[in-house]
C-alpha cells in the first residue's frame, strides 16, 4: 500500500506523543487509537496502519523471544534475562517459548537481533560450509 | 582425504565457538527485483544481505523502519514474509590475471562455459576512488591504433575519455580497435621480451546490450587475439536492471585490482547512456524521488563516482593506471541533454563522431573540431607531436575553405593548394575497422602528408598509395621503424631517413 508522506508524517508525530520518558506508554497509545478513530481523518487506514507499525517495531525492540527445544527452568530463564538486561542497558520482557525444530540450545530474539545457539542452526551452517 | 577431514574439524571448531549476534528483517515486499525489509537494523549502506539459498540482496535504501535492498539474480524466488540476515559483507568480484580471456557477469560469475574463474582475490564493487596525494598527471599514451585519434586527440593512460555520437556511428568500433591494438602491442613487445613496454590490459563492459551484440564483440576480440588481454564483462538487455547497474562498476573493480599491483588498465563502459536507464529503473522501484528527465537526482554522483576510480597513480603508489572510455548514445546529435552533460562535464575530453560523417564514408566519423582531449597532449609521443601538431588547425581551416568554396568564387592558388592538402588530410585519416596502425607507421604516414608527398596522388588513388606506403614501410624499412618507435622523436638523422624511403617509394609508387 502506497503511505502518503503526510499520513506519514502524523503518524509519526503521534508515534512521538506516545512515549513517556522515552518508553512506550500504553495507556497513551490507547489513548490515541481511539481518539484517531473517532476523529476520522483522511487516510485513517493509512496513518493506524502506520502508526501501529512503529508501535509494534518499539515493542520488538523491547521484548526478547526465548525459544529453546525443551522448556527452561526458572533460575535458566532469570540468567538469560539478566544477561539480556546487561547488554542493551534497558528493560527487556522476556517471552519463553518451546520449538522443539531448534533440536537443542536456545534462539533469543530481540528486535531484528538475533543469537542462534540452537543445534538446527548449527547444522545448517555445517552444511552451508561444506 | 585428509584436507576434506582439516575442513570439517575447522568447521567444527566454528561451530563450537561462542554464538554470533545475527541481524536479521523480514521481506515485507517484493516486486521488480527489490525488496522491502523490515528489521535490519544494523544494516550498512552497500551490504550484501543474505536470504538463503545463495541469494543475495544489496541494501541501497536505509530508511527508518525498513530497508530496501536489490536482489542479485533469481529474485521469484523470495517471498513475502521470508527471514533475511545481514552479512557484514560489502558487494564483492574476483580479481586478478584469472580474469584475462574471460566473459563473466557483474559478480564475476563466468559465462562462457569455461570452467570457474580462477581468482583468489576479492574487491569490492563500491571503492572510494584514489585521493589526490595518491595520483599523478598523465604522462603516458595509450596507443589506440586509430590514426585520427592518436595524432589529434591523443588518450593518456589515467585519462577519461568519452565516446560519443548517435546510434550506429562507430562508438564501440572505437573501444574495440584500441582493444585490438593494445593486444598487439603487448604481444609485440612480449615477444621481443621487451621488459621496458608496460602492457595495457583491457576490459570491455557491455550494459544493457543486445546479447547478440555481445557476442559479435567476443567474436571480434578473439579472432583478433585480443581475448587473452582483455575481460569481458556483460550485462545484457536480457538482464535485471539491477546487473545493469552494478556491471561498470564491478569492471572498475577488476580494472583497480591491476591499477593497485602498479600495472595498466583500460576499461571500456558501453554505455553509461544504458546505465543511466538501469539506474532509472533501480530508482524507481526503490521509490527513490526522481527529477531531470525523470532520472533520480544522484545520477550525477553514480558517474562521477565510476569515472573518479580512473586514475594515474603516483610512483610512491605503485605507478598503476586505470583508464575509462566512458561511451555515451546522444539522440539527434543533442550533447545538452542530462545524462551527455554530465558526463562531458565529469571526463577529460570527448571523441565527438558524427551521422553525416558517416554516411558521406568518413569513416571513424570524429568530428575533428568538437572532439578534445585535454590531458592527453602532455602524454603524446614527441615523433607524433612533431608530425601532428599542425594538423588538427589545418584540417578545421580545410572545413572553412571547403564550406567557403562551395560558392563557386575564383580561388587563388594558395587557396586551391590548402584546399588540395586538405582533402588529402581527411582521406589519410579514413582508417577500416579492426585495422589499427603502429604509431610508428603514422608518424611515417603523416610525415609525408605534412611534406607534399601525396599532393600528386588523385584523392581516389590516396588509399591504395597511403596503403602501398604503410606496406613498403613496415616491410622494406623495419630498422627505421624501429627506430621511430624506440627514439620516440624525429631528429633530423631520422627525417632524412624517413625523407629518403618515402621519396623511394613515391619512385616505386604508380
Ligand atoms: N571505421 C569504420 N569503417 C567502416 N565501418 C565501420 C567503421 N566503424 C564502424 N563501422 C561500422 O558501422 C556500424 C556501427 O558501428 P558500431 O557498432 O561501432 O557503432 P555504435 O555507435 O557502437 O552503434 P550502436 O549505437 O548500435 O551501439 C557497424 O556495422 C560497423 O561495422
Ligand atoms: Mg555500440
Amino acid at each position: 500500500m502506497k503511505i502518503s508522506k503526510e499520513a506519514r508524517h502524523i503518524a509519526r508525530s503521534l508515534y512521538r506523543d506516545s512515549l513517556t520518558d522515552g518508553r512506550l506508554d500504553e495507556s497513551k497509545v490507547r489513548t490515541i487509537a481511539s481518539g484517531l478513530t473517532a476523529a476520522k481523518p483522511r487516510e485513517l487506514i493509512a496513518i493506524l496502519k502506520t502508526y501501529e507499525r512503529l508501535v509494534r517495531l518499539e515493542i520488538e525492540r523491547n521484548t526478547a523471544r526465548v525459544e529453546s527445544a525443551v522448556a527452561l527452568d526458572g533460575a535458566m530463564q532469570q540468567q538469560i534475562t539478566a544477561q539480556l538486561q546487561q547488554i542493551y542497558r534497558r528493560p527487556i520482557a522476556a517471552e519463553f517459548g518451546v520449538n522443539p525444530e531448534l533440536i537443542g540450545g536456545v534462539r533469543v530474539r530481540v528486535g531484528s537481533d538475533v543469537w542462534d545457539g540452537s543445534v538446527a542452526h548449527r547444522l545448517r551452517e555445517l552444511g552451508a560450509a561444506l | 582425504m585428509a584436507n576434506i577431514l582439516q575442513e570439517i574439524e575447522q568447521q567444527i571448531a566454528g561451530a563450537k565457538r561462542g554464538v554470533a549476534k545475527q541481524n536479521v528483517g523480514v521481506v515485507r515486499e517484493i516486486g521488480d527485483g527489490v525488496a522491502k525489509i523490515e528489521g535490519l537494523t544494523d544494516a550498512m549502506l552497500n551490504e550484501m544481505i543474505d536470504f538463503g539459498n545463495d541469494i543475495y540482496g544489496i541494501a541501497l535504501n536505509l530508511e527508518e523502519t525498513e530497508v530496501g535492498a536489490i536482489i542479485l539474480g533469481e529474485y521469484t524466488h523470495i517471498k513475502e514474509g521470508m527471514e533475511c540476515r545481514t552479512t557484514g559483507r560489502l558487494l564483492s568480484v574476483p580479481v586478478g590475471m584469472g580474469l584475462l580471456g574471460r566473459v563473466v557477469n557483474s559478480i564475476g560469475m563466468p559465462l562462457d562455459g569455461k570452467g570457474p574463474v580462477k581468482s583468489d582475490t576479492l574487491y569490492p564493487v563500491e571503492k572510494i576512488a584514489p585521493g589526490i596525494i595518491k595520483r599523478r598527471s598523465v604522462s603516458q599514451p595509450v596507443q589506440t591504433g586509430i590514426m585520427a585519434v592518436d595524432a589529434m586527440i591523443p588518450i593518456g593512460r589515467g585519462q577519461r575519455e568519452l565516446i560519443i555520437g548517435d546510434r550506429s556511428t562507430g562508438k564501440t568500433t572505437i573501444g574495440i580497435d584500441t582493444i585490438i591494438n593494445q593486444a598487439r602491442m603487448n604481444r609485440a613487445a612480449e615477444q621481443a621480451g621487451d621488459k621496458s613496454y608496460r602492457p595495457l590490459y583491457c576490459i570491455y563492459v557491455a550494459i544493457g546490450q543486445k546479447q547478440s551484440n555481445i557476442v559479435r564483440v567476443t567474436n571480434v576480440l578473439e579472432e583478433h587475439g585480443a581475448m587473452p588481454y582483455t575481460i569481458v564483462l556483460a550485462a545484457s538487455a536480457a538482464d535485471t536492471a539491477t546487473n545493469q547497474y552494478l556491471a561498470p562498476f564491478a569492471g572498475a573493480a577488476m580494472g583497480e585490482w591491476f591499477m593497485d599491483n602498479g600495472m595498466d588498465a583500460l576499461i571500456i563502459f558501453d554505455d553509461l547512456s544504458k546505465h543511466a536507464v538501469a539506474y532509472r529503473q533501480v530508482s524507481l522501484v526503490l521509490r527513490r524521488p526522481s527529477g531531470r528527465e525523470a532520472y533520480p537526482g544522484d545520477v550525477f554522483y553514480l558517474h562521477s563516482r565510476l569515472l573518479e576510480r580512473a586514475a594515474r597513480l603516483s610512483e610512491k603508489a605503485g605507478n598503476g593506471s586505470l583508464t575509462a572510455l566512458p561511451i555515451i548514445e546522444t539522440q539527434l546529435g543533442d550533447v545538452s541533454a542530462y545524462i551527455p552533460t554530465n558526463v562531458i562535464s565529469i571526463t577529460d575530453g570527448q571523441i565527438y563522431l558524427e551521422t553525416d560523417l558517416f554516411y558521406q564514408g568518413i569513416r571513424p566519423a570524429i568530428s575533428v573540431g568538437l572532439s578534445v582531449s585535454r590531458v592527453g597532449s602532455a602524454a603524446q609521443v614527441k615523433a607524433m607531436k612533431q608530425v601532428a601538431g599542425r594538423i588538427k588547425g589545418d584540417l578545421a581551416q580545410f572545413r572553412e575553405l571547403a564550406a567557403f568554396a562551395q560558392f563557386g568564387s575564383d580561388l587563388d592558388a594558395k587557396t586551391q593548394a590548402q584546399l588540395e592538402r586538405g582533402k588529402r588530410i581527411v582521406e589519410v585519416f579514413k582508417q577500416p575497422q579492426y585495422n589499427p596502425v603502429p604509431i610508428e607507421v603514422q608518424v611515417g604516414l603523416l610525415w609525408a602528408v605534412q611534406n607534399g608527398f601525396f599532393d600528386d596522388v588523385a584523392v581516389d588513388k590516396l588509399k591504395d598509395c597511403q596503403a602501398q606506403m604503410s606496406d613498403y614501410l613496415t616491410s622494406r624499412k623495419p630498422e627505421l621503424m624501429t627506430k621511430i618507435l624506440k627514439e620516440k622523436a624525429l631528429s633530423d638523422a631520422l627525417v632524412a631517413e624517413l625523407k629518403a624511403a618515402v621519396t623511394e617509394f613515391k619512385q616505386t609508387y604508380r
